[in-house]
């Protein structure tokens, strides 16, 4: 559906408002077309009939009424757009919108910052590739031979190597098998970040 | 009289009932948004913060307590109209028992 801009008499009137509703699109510019749009065209439909409600004589001093009642699109958006984008970072799984609604909803609660931390620890797989990469024989997996009880994930000097009679499991699979981590870890945490959003909605009815 | 502590609890009093009022509001019809904050001043002189009626609206309806449809207008501007839904009505049923309750253990303790 398309909404219609707003025609005003006077000049003044027609640029505070297109640039109060220019303050809406960039407030909003993070979220996917189809909120854009419904929120614009929302915002949009309240000044008209606000308009017409008021029948005031001097159209823009209803225009600068309505539009403080209104209050700044950043700050009234804040929650709005914070919001639609967990929603949207927990439908598509897409690493963007989940780095966009991490930093929105920060201020929201310490279990963001938490979640936060837990997509960080995803870089520690990414930095061990590169490692492993650049230092081919002192990055692995190290078990000590014969049992599972002793192992470390990362960079082992071969001194200690030695002492502790620990070898490399992985060998030329340490890289797939980080990069799999890191896929199959990226989900779980999402999903867990969408389980707590579906408790957030439970707890706020 | 402390009327800054007044204030403050009046303030969250609305706060608290703002989405009871709202569902209460669009019980027996559908409003657009513009209207909803009209019919909220009329029933109850709050005046609200205009602009988060409609981050609140969002929150009603991901919790599946309200559905919103657009309807075109010959103004060429169309206006989105909430109303309740099932889960809704049902939700509100709910909220106007507790509410009735409440207000009978107020109105004793006044006494």
């Amino acid at each position: 559906m398309k909404t219609e801009d707003i025609k005003f008499k006077q000049k003044a009137s027609q640029r505070i408002y297109n640039d109060y509703m220019k303050r809406i699109k960039r407030a909003t510019a993070s979220l996917s077309k189809i909120n854009q749009d419904d929120i614009y065209m929302e915002f949009n439909s309240h000044i008209f009939e606000a308009i017409q409600h008021k029948n005031e004589a001097n159209e823009l001093d209803s225009l600068l009424d309505i539009i403080e009642k209104l209050g700044s699109p950043e700050e009234v958006l804040k929650p709005l757009v914070a919001d639609k984008k967990l929603e949207q970072a927990t439908k598509t799984f897409n690493p963007v919108h989940v780095f966009n609604a991490l930093v929105l909803n920060f201020t929201n609660g310490i279990s963001y910052i938490l979640f936060s931390i837990l997509y960080l620890f995803l870089f520690g797989f990414v930095v061990l590739i590169l490692a492993k990469i650049v230092n081919p024989s002192l990055v692995g997996l190290f078990m000590k031979k014969d049992s599972l009880s002793f192992f470390v994930l990362g960079i082992f000097n071969p001194q200690d190597m030695a002492k502790n009679q620990v070898t490399d499991v992985l060998g030329n699979w340490f890289i797939p098998v980080m990069f799999l981590s890191i896929i199959i870890f990226y989900f779980i945490i999402t999903l867990l970040l969408k389980f707590k959003k579906s408790i957030n909605q439970k707890t706020h009815s | 009289m402390n009327e800054t502590f007044v204030a403050n609890w009046k303030s969250q009093v609305k706060k608290g009932t703002l989405t009871f009022i709202i569902l209460n509001v669009l019980k027996n019809n559908e409003y657009y948004g513009y209207e909803l904050i009209e019919q909220i001043r009329k029933h109850t002189e709050i005046e609200i913060a205009e602009g988060t009626l409609y981050p609140l609206m969002n929150r009603l309806k991901t919790e599946d307590l309200v559905e919103s449809k657009w309807v075109e207008q010959e103004t060429g501007i169309p206006r989105k109209y909430y109303s309740l839904t099932d889960a809704g009505i049902e939700t509100l049923a709910q909220m106007n028992i507790y509410w009735a309750n409440l207000e009978k253990s107020i109105k004793k303790i006044i006494q």
